[in-house]
């Protein structure tokens, strides 16, 4: 890893597009300003890895068993309008 | 099967309107940057993401609604603008179903995918409010 010493405004660059600056140092809490282009996904690691989890566990070669929604939701669904999600994409000829 | 944006039956592979393009893919699949999200219409309201080029990689997705009506997602502005999203009615939300078993079934709303549905264009979203919502929120299914 490698580290660098920056003081307060003071930034790095990576790869010649991508900017953090430490903006903020409140205590023990630090506040970096990052500019990266839009292709570039900043997250902060803890989320990340959370949602990253999540979307494995979903993740299935094989869905198996759809389940079926319990009555009182279907019948909300159906109420809101949300049913027809399907309805709400551009058919395109 | 049915294609999402059609009611005949027909293979949505195929079709490039049904094809969403996500292109900076899902957090942890980043590689796969076209899905395609269609329906059967035995598994409404559920779809399916079903990623382009790896059979085995599909996802269940339903809208967040279902799990919670008062769902409301903020949408950071650079995501907004990544989806040139002009309106709250440009965007179409769906979020991804863990299936954990007969009866079980958890929705991941802190990370929810907003799709353009003009431009088909996704993008798997955190909101600013995160914090507020799990990764698995109980979704209210039957056992088979």
């Amino acid at each position: 890893m490698l580290i660098l010493s920056r003081k307060l405004n003071e930034s790095i660059v990576i790869d010649g597009r991508i900017t953090v600056k430490l903006v903020r140092i409140d205590g023990e809490v630090i506040k970096l300003g990052i500019t990266a282009p839009a292709d570039v996904p900043v997250h902060r690691q803890e989320v990340y890895e959370e949602i990253r989890l999540s979307n494995e566990a979903a993740a299935a070669p094989n869905i198996g068993p759809v389940p079926k929604l319990s009555a009182p939701q279907r019948a909300s669904s159906a109420a809101l309008g949300l049913q027809p999600l399907t309805e709400m994409l551009p058919a395109k000829p | 099967m049915n294609c999402i944006a059609r009611t005949e039956t027909d293979n949505p592979v195929e079709r490039d309107h049904c094809v969403v393009r996500m292109p900076l893919g899902l957090l942890g699949f980043e590689q796969y940057k076209s899905f395609t999200l269609y329906t059967r219409p035995t598994e409404e309201p559920f779809l399916r993401l079903q990623a382009v080029g790896n059979p085995k990689l599909a996802f269940l997705v339903v809208s967040p609604f279902i799990a919670v009506p008062e769902y409301r997602p903020t949408i950071p502005n650079e995501d907004a603008e990544f989806l040139a999203l002009q309106s709250p009615e440009d965007a179409l939300v769906v979020t991804i179903v863990t299936v954990r078993g007969p009866g079980r079934a958890t929705v991941n709303l802190k990370g929810p995918i907003v799709l353009n549905r003009h431009t088909l264009t996704a993008k798997q979203i955190i909101p600013l409010n995160a914090p507020t919502f799990s990764v698995a929120h109980p979704l209210p299914v039957r056992g088979h």
